[in-house]
């Protein structure tokens, strides 16, 4: 009862109290609503506002676009503009975060070999490489780019949680492997704690033909090592990277899971990050947010979506293998609409989570529960609640009026693609644009780059505004003019309603860099 | 921290009449002579009493630049209060306003009270639009009218107080329906709470209890009483 005036007078005050509701209550048992926050409610720090301006920025009716002001800059003069939804909740759901990182070796971390050991190995190293990399390496880190993109629902608190926290499970991941990934000579060792096979990567090559062969170098005479017999798979340096990348955001996951015992952390989000490091892109994404490449004004898709319909199979299957999860509420089974209970005995197309294709069975029992999927584009739902698949948060998120945790079937298991940018010569114009589905929604790939490609252009190249300029543009271009009839964009299609974030990163920096 | 009401102001104008200066002037008390364009809108926000009460501007700076009207003309909705400003050292600025104030007049709530800012006028000696002038635009188009200098800060308050007040009036005689945001005005969380639990002896005796309250009681009985 204490809580639901509590929350009655936060709405009422424009929630303005949702920050401030006392901690002396944390045993009330509703959903954790007494607890503290985490971190107060706000807009990404980059863009260093105050709270009146975060104020400002809340307006549901005029929705100023908010962009990086003319002091700020962002690492590789990163563009950057958002807007907040139109009256569908009273914060701004997406959050980002921006930063340089600087990754070091843990002090006390296991290596692969004692350092003097592989000094003396390395500089024995025909090219010298291995040399030039001792020099300067040791005691310095690597220091690596890294953008983030979030789209909370249910709440601001998991994507204000992860928008200051994913950096820093991404750094520490990438600490464990900071050592190999600068030896880039040699591949990853597969198993630490051993002593390494040093062999140069292409010569490992031979050896291990050497070894199918069936040992041909004289096997047990002194001074070779033992000859494997087994096939070893080479893990490449980027695959390392990519597996910190899924473990950060399954750590950012775990945490958010603990922590909700002592803050209140609401809702949950979805996660789009990049990561520069060493020359390649690593654009990571958990949910229904979007990258692509736009080069020359060609099209790179970077990512793809995570939402009921792309993960119709996965959530079947899981389904199938665990009942239980359903609460004998839903069918696993897909069909093309709601099975009425007269059609009992009657055969209708259907789909199991082993089909592509549609087939017909006989109509039972059990098919007359709600589908576990349901609902077409993005009005798709996985079990009539959510609408995206992967991103991290939703522990405490049920089925309506249920016991049913959602839960277990989301993931917070990234897609990782990987972009060489060494491979291409950037010009001025090339960017990696990052944006949630709030721009998505309204305009396609296409739309987006030819926007792009229009407007880059025609901004002075030396502007260092011009990035942000691009993306305000773009955030423009989604969210229309206010018109009678509601947000109105070109050719009179509806604007989009919701919170549109937009990153527009020039793609020229990273070859610097490199 | 707590206000009666609150107010949101945008000011329009073109590019470099000083709509940044203005609102640092008033929102900061400092000059920035430096000109950094604006290239969207920029937000600040000042506390100002009128008849006792606490009111909270917020104000919204638009880029002026020809190549932001599109997303700067979404800006008018739900203004209270407008600041159009000229710059009285340049004749083509001052050209401008019609285009302004269509422009304003198209995006607006009707009811919004707009203040013609002659802008600069530390610098007499490179005047190019007379103060007469400025009076008698205003007067046709039904806008108040003031000189300032952002620089020296000269009329820079009464500028956004007297708008203030304008507006207040305009609450007074009942011209704004306080109740719809959209009209650029919001009432602070404590009026919002009497406003609530209107009239009765209850309301008279929280009103008694607490020092802000007892404003709130004058100000809904005063339209009663004239």
């Amino acid at each position: 009862m204490l809580t639901r005036v509590k929350s009655a007078v936060a709405n009422f005050m424009g929630g303005i109290m949702a920050g401030s509701s006392g901690s002396e209550h944390s045993g009330g048992g509703c959903g954790g609503s007494d607890l503290p926050l985490r971190f107060p409610y706000g807009r990404p720090e980059f863009l260093g506002l105050s709270q009146d301006e975060v104020e400002c920025s809340a307006d549901h009716i005029a929705r100023p676009i908010l962009i990086l002001k003319e002091t700020r800059r962002l690492p590789w003069a990163t563009g950057y503009a958002e807007v907040i939804n139109a009256g569908k909740s009273t914060h701004n759901e997406d959050q980002a975060s921006c930063e340089v990182l600087t990754v070091k070796k843990k002090a006390g971390a296991i290596t692969s070999t004692p350092n003097r050991n592989s000094a003396k190995r390395r500089s024995s190293l025909p090219n010298g490489e291995g040399l030039q990399l001792k020099e300067n390496s040791e005691s310095e880190g690597i220091s690596c780019h890294y953008w983030s993109l979030f789209d909370g629902h249910a709440g601001s608190g998991a994507a204000v949680v992860a928008s200051r926290l994913l950096q820093h499970h991404v750094t520490e991941q990438l600490q464990d492997i900071v050592e190999i990934l600068k030896n880039s000579a040699v591949l990853p060792p597969t198993c630490l704690g051993e002593e390494p096979d040093h062999t140069p990567a292409n010569s490992r090559t031979l050896t291990r033909a050497a070894s199918l062969r069936g040992g041909v170098g004289a096997p047990g005479s002194p001074g070779t090592p033992p000859t494997r017999f087994f096939t070893e798979k080479k893990i490449p340096h980027e695959c390392l990277v990519i597996g910190a990348l899924e473990s950060a955001f399954k750590e950012m996951d775990l945490q958010i899971e603990r922590e909700r015992s002592l803050y209140n952390i609401s809702g949950g989000c979805t996660a789009l990050i990049v990561v520069c490091l060493l020359g390649k892109l690593y654009v990571a994404n958990a949910g229904d947010s979007r990258a692509i490449i736009v080069r020359n004004g060609e099209i790179i898709p970077m990512s793809s979506e995570f939402t009921p319909e792309t993960e119709r199979q996965r959530l079947q299957y899981l389904a199938f293998m665990q009942p239980h999860l359903l609460g004998n509420e839903f069918t696993h089974l897909e069909f093309p609409r709601r099975v009425q209970r007269k059609e009992l005995g009657k055969k209708m197309l259907y789909r199991d989570f082993n089909m592509t294709g549609w087939a017909y069975k006989t109509i039972e029992d059990d098919d007359l529960k709600f589908p576990l999927i349901y609902g077409e584009g993005k009005k798709a739902r996985v079990m009539a609640t959510i609408g995206v698949t992967r991103g991290l948060g939703d522990h405490d998120l049920k089925v309506h009026d249920s016991n049913i945790y959602i839960k277990p079937f989301l993931s917070s298991a990234p897609e990782v693609r990987v972009y060489d940018l060494s491979k291409y010569e950037h010009g001025a114009d090339d960017v990696l644009i990052l944006a949630t589905d709030g721009l998505w929604d309204v305009l396609s790939n296409e739309e987006v780059a030819e926007a792009i490609t229009q407007f880059l252009p025609n901004c002075d190249p030396d502007d260092p505004h011009r990035y942000t300029l691009a993306a305000q543009d773009l955030v423009m271009r989604a969210r229309g003019v206010l018109k009678d009839r509601g947000w109105r964009i070109s050719n009179d299609r509806l604007g989009s309603g919701d919170d549109i974030s937009v990153y527009v990163i020039p793609l020229i920096h990273g070859n610097k860099l490199s | 921290m707590a206000y009666a009401y609150l107010f949101k102001y945008i000011i329009i104008g073109d590019t470099g009449v000083g709509k940044s200066c203005l609102l640092l002037q008033f929102t900061d008390k400092r000059f920035q002579p430096v000109h950094d364009l604006t290239i969207g809108v920029e937000f600040g926000a000042r506390m100002i009493t009128i008849d006792g009460k606490q009111i909270k501007l917020q104000i919204w700076d638009t880029a002026g630049q020809e190549s932001f009207r599109s997303i700067t003309r979404s800006y008018y909705r739900g203004a209270a209060g407008a600041l159009l400003v000229y710059d009285i050292t340049r004749r083509d600025t001052f050209n401008h306003l019609t285009t302004w104030l269509e422009d304003a007049r198209q995006h607006s709530n009707s009811n919004m009270v707009i203040m013609l800012i002659g802008n600069k006028s530390d610098l007499e000696s490179r005047r190019e639009v007379k103060k007469e002038e400025g009076e008698a635009f205003a007067r046709e188009h039904g806008l108040i009218f003031m000189e300032t200098s952002a620089k020296t800060a000269s009329n820079v308050e009464e500028a956004f107080i007297n708008t203030a007040k304008e507006i207040y009036e305009k609450i007074q005689e009942g011209v704004f329906d306080i109740n719809n945001e959209a009209n650029g005005i919001k009432i602070g969380p404590q009026h919002a709470a009497t406003n609530a639990t209107h009239a009765g002896s209850l309301f008279l005796r929280l009103a008694a209890q607490t020092g802000p309250l007892a404003h709130s009681l004058t100000l809904s009985s005063c339209p009663a009483e004239t």
